[in-house]
């Protein structure tokens, strides 16, 4: 039977809820950049599909051939593709690394300073309300346990969340993978269709994959597949005005 | 509950201070740093308003669609000057991208989501003209469409903007939370929502009140001056009613809760303020459904002409700056109702916020309308024109001797007003009060509303069977000689009167009421410069009535009139003559209901009152019903010419595009300007003369 108080939380019971919250929310903070190895893949097909249409809009102009294009976009795809995982693989370790460090210290903090971790853990309880004999007795709770007040001031005061990250070869893996595929989806309409082939694609792999991101991300998909449209023709219509102004001075 | 003032120091803000507190009153109310979560989330996530920004970041986000506007409008500038140099072309096309960006993509997709929800308006009109003015080179015309559209957006942003500052500004004022003295006298911060009637409230100096309440308590003064425009603060002590919203300026309060957190006197006024801007006029909802279908006939006609004015004039080709599709984009362009459209709610929104700022709570624009027409006005008399605040001037017997038993007099008379809430028993209370009288034992009281009220009083031992009321009630009530005195009395001259009677003694109270100082001025503005007819209903004696009547120089009065006596001089002349009815106690609430407009002064506090009146005068003035119905006039006004301009210009330039005798970009500079045009006439409304 479906109640006001089982409707809000959604099926499980109150514990279950606030897990589940914490969850969401941990990816919410985290969140300008979206994690993991679905946010490397469509980060990297929009980031590819734009530059190959700055280099493809400038080659053009420049009055390369249909073979030497060809044969820059395909140098440039795979330099690209490599650096790309290369670089999300690296971004990864790092966070990851830090992360590690932050436990390290905090662990040190508090089997050496104990006393001055009670003061923060006061302030921190303090400032959610509780006052008082019910905020001696909190403190004294999580004090008790070594481990859970570790976890308390990871996530408390760092505002960090365990289990929330993946392995840095899963995500460098995700982007190479968004490359491979909008390089490949680029080729191929280039070869169909030469003189807007590209550019069309580009403009639209952009709007989608913001369009994805903001739902995955659970915002407004209309919008953000228009404002992604219209960085991207902004860009093209800079870059190829720009260039025929500078060009007609070497005509 | 949120301190204005800390008071770490046991500062206790003195009547001297009342300066200072007015200024932190302002401070708070203007103050952009302090913004709250909910104040975010009511805001519609504004940037302006964001908790996750920095305060100087914030500053950014302000009239961020003007800016937007003004800065494309200089790049439009910019990009049809370099359009008459060939070498600078290329810069020129850069700037229309930057344009068609900045202005296009937010009108884009509020087209795509209107067209999400199957309607067609103006709004996909004007993004449908601006990007098919690509497919034809005119994509310059089509950027000065959307900077044009853009500024006009903004304008109707700022009005809305406006009109929600109201709001936010009492929003600000209502504390979320309030101290609570529970039952072992511990004092434990509530949120308002979850404090029930009946609980103990505690309110520092320097706080605001966040409930409805009655000082149980402590004596004070406060601050109602963001609430009714009242800038004399009210003192206050044991046993007076206190608003929730209202500073409390001096000493501590110990008040018991009157009223839950969404019946409080704020909450009251913003729900009244927001359900205005809701309400829409008959125009407004007409031109809201108009809209649609004649956006729809735009667009479809464009279409045909489009497509078929080369078939009818066959010289005519369909592209170019003088085939069909170019006449058809001017056309559609021309005969967008953008002005119409905006015509109508700008002026009512503007109308309605301003005049909240003054204190006068309009039900919606539909109430301006009909005080528009409204030809003549009813004022009830006893609290409305004059200070409803009788004085007891004298006790006589029935032969006009003064009475040498005053005390036992007064005790049964207020042992009977005391049930009563009549301005005359409050008059009999005030005057046993000042003489030190208690209120003498009653029991078996029985009410005849409108009349007076009978019971039995203990006094010395005796039980009396006593009444008191006006003098025809107690005419009613006796025989012979004394019936025949007081009925004369009742026809004579004089001053309010009423009579008590105890077993067979009568005696007379005579009492003076003062007439609002600004009731005569007040009278003759709304006679002479409107010309509205005026009238006195009211269930005082006639004479009474006429003194008055005469004095304020009314045009028709009516005195001795029973609750249903009123109601059937309403319905008479709201129907003749669009009545509009001023009143201020619980007892006008029919006459209000049944008027054509019921205007309630001073009323906020009753339920009833604000409940059934189409206009709350908040601030206890008279002269606002005088500037109410210059703003209805002004509005309709305003409201009509800008209809008569928006229909000539789509009349004047639609047909003439459409033959190609007028180009693109001055369909387009008649179309927006007409638009502009319309917005900047309707904002005048917001100035409060």
């Amino acid at each position: 039977m479906h109640t006001p108080e089982t409707d809000h939380f959604e099926g499980n019971n109150p514990h279950e809820h606030v897990l589940k919250k914490k969850e969401e929310m941990a990816n919410e903070i985290h969140g300008d950049e979206l994690p993991g190895h679905l946010g490397a893949f469509l980060d990297s097909t929009r980031d590819t599909s734009i530059l190959f249409l700055i280099f493809w809009t400038v080659c053009s102009q420049l009055g390369f051939s249909f073979a030497q294009l060809n044969f820059a976009l395909l140098m440039l795809g795979a330099g690209w593709l490599v650096w790309k995982g290369a670089k999300s693989t690296w971004l990864a370790n790092t966070k990851l690394e830090r992360l590690h460090r932050i436990l390290k210290e905090e662990r040190f903090e508090i089997e050496n300073h104990r006393p001055q971790e009670r003061e923060e853990l006061e302030a921190l309880y303090a400032a959610k309300g509780f006052k008082g004999a019910l905020l001696e007795e909190v403190l004294d709770v999580l004090m008790a346990d070594d481990d859970r007040l570790l976890k308390v001031m990871i996530e408390e005061e760092m505002g960090l969340n365990l289990e929330n990250c993946e392995h840095p070869l899963k995500v460098g893996s995700g982007a190479a993978l968004g490359v491979l595929l909008a390089v490949m989806l680029l080729f191929v309409t280039t070869w169909l269709s030469p003189k807007f082939g590209l550019a069309t694609l580009a403009v639209l792999m952009i709007g989608t994959s913001g369009m994805y991101i903001a739902k995955l991300q659970k915002n407004e998909s209309i919008p953000a597949f228009v404002w992604n449209l219209g960085f991207a023709i902004l860009t093209y219509g800079t870059v190829y005005f720009l260039t025929q102004w500078f060009l007609s001075f070497t005509q | 509950m949120v301190p204005f003032i800390s008071s770490p120091n046991g500062f206790s803000p003195s009547r001297n201070n009342q300066y200072i507190m007015s200024k932190i009153i302002a401070q708070k109310l203007n103050q952009e740093d302090g913004i709250t979560l909910s104040e975010f989330l009511e805001s519609g996530h504004s940037h302006t308003a964001s908790p996750f920004l920095t305060l100087d970041s914030r500053k950014w986000a302000k009239n961020l669609s003007l800016k937007v506007s003004i800065f494309s409008l200089s790049l439009l500038i910019l990009a049809i000057t370099f359009s008459f140099f060939e070498r600078w072309a290329p810069i020129s096309s850069l700037l229309q991208v930057v344009i068609f960006f900045l202005a296009g993509t937010p009108a884009l997709i509020e087209a795509i989501e209107k067209l999400k929800s199957f309607k067609v308006d103006i709004h996909v009109l004007m993004v449908l003209a601006a990007f098919l003015s690509l497919f034809i080179h005119s994509s310059l015309e089509g950027a000065l469409l959307l900077v044009l559209f853009s500024i006009s957006h903004s304008m109707e942003h700022f009005v809305s903007h406006k009109a929600k500052s109201t709001l936010n500004r009492l929003s600000k004022m209502a504390p979320s939370t309030a101290q609570v003295i529970n039952a072992s006298g511990k004092m434990i911060e509530r949120s308002v929502k979850d404090v029930q009637v009946n609980e103990l409230i505690w309110v520092r100096a320097g706080e605001v009140l966040p409930l409805d309440g009655k000082v149980i308590e402590g004596t004070s003064s406060l601050d109602v001056s963001h609430l009714t425009g009242e800038h004399a603060p009210i003192s206050i002590s044991e046993g007076i009613d206190a608003p929730a919203g209202a500073l409390n300026i001096e000493g501590s309060l110990k008040l018991i809760v009157t009223r839950t957190g969404s019946h409080s006197t704020i909450s009251r006024i913003i729900d009244l303020i927001c359900e205005a801007n809701k309400t829409k006029p008959k125009l407004q909802s007409w031109f809201d459904r108009f809209g649609q279908k004649y956006s729809l006939f735009v667009i479809a006609s464009s279409f045909f002409f489009a497509l078929f004015l080369p078939v009818l004039i066959p010289s005519l080709t369909y592209f170019g700056s003088e085939g069909s599709v170019y006449r058809a984009l001017a056309y559609l362009i021309a005969a967008s109702p953008c002005a119409l459209i905006i015509a109508v709610p700008i002026a009512y929104i503007s109308a309605i916020n301003s005049s909240a700022k003054l204190g006068i709570i309009l039900k919606g624009g539909i109430t301006l309308d009909t005080l528009a027409k409204v030809s003549s006005v009813a004022f009830d008399k006893t609290g409305t024109l004059t200070s409803g605040e009788l004085e007891c001037l004298a006790i006589k017997d029935l032969q006009g001797n003064p009475v040498s038993d005053l005390d036992r007099i007064l005790a049964i008379a207020k042992g009977l007003e005391q049930h009563a809430l009549h301005p005359v028993a409050q008059a009999i209370i005030h005057y046993a009060d000042y003489r030190g009288i208690s209120a003498g034992s009653v029991s078996d009281c029985k009410a005849i509303p409108g009349l007076g009220i009978q019971g039995l009083a203990r006094y010395d031992q005796q039980t009396l069977k006593v009444a008191i009321g006006s003098l025809s009630y107690i005419a009613s009530l006796t025989e012979g000689d004394s019936k025949v005195t007081l009925e004369a009395y009742d026809n004579e001259p004089g001053h309010l009167m009423a009579a008590l009677k105890i077993e067979n003694e009568i005696y007379t109270f005579q009492f003076v009421d003062h007439l609002r100082p600004d009731a005569q001025k007040v009278l003759k503005l709304l006679k002479e410069e409107l010309g509205l007819k005026t009238y006195i209903l009211s269930g005082d004696n006639d004479l009474s009535v006429q003194r008055i009547a005469k004095n304020l120089n009314v045009d028709q009065y009516f005195g001795q009139l029973k609750p249903e006596d009123k109601l059937r001089l309403i319905e008479k002349y709201s129907a003749q003559e669009n009545l509009a009815m001023v009143g201020d106690g619980i007892n006008d609430t029919p006459a209000l209901a049944r008027a054509a407009v019921g205007i309630s002064l001073g009323n906020i506090g009753s339920h009833m009152g604000t409940e059934i009146s189409d206009v709350v005068l908040i601030k206890n003035d008279l002269s606002l019903v005088y500037k109410l119905f210059l703003k209805a006039r002004k509005t309709l006004k305003i409201v009509k010419q800008n209809v008569v301009l928006a229909g000539l210009i789509i009349v004047v330039i639609s047909i003439p595009a459409l033959f190609g005798w007028i180009p693109l970009w001055l369909a387009v500079v008649f179309h927006e300007g007409g638009t502009v045009l319309v917005g900047l006439n309707s904002l005048r409304l917001l100035k409060n003369d």
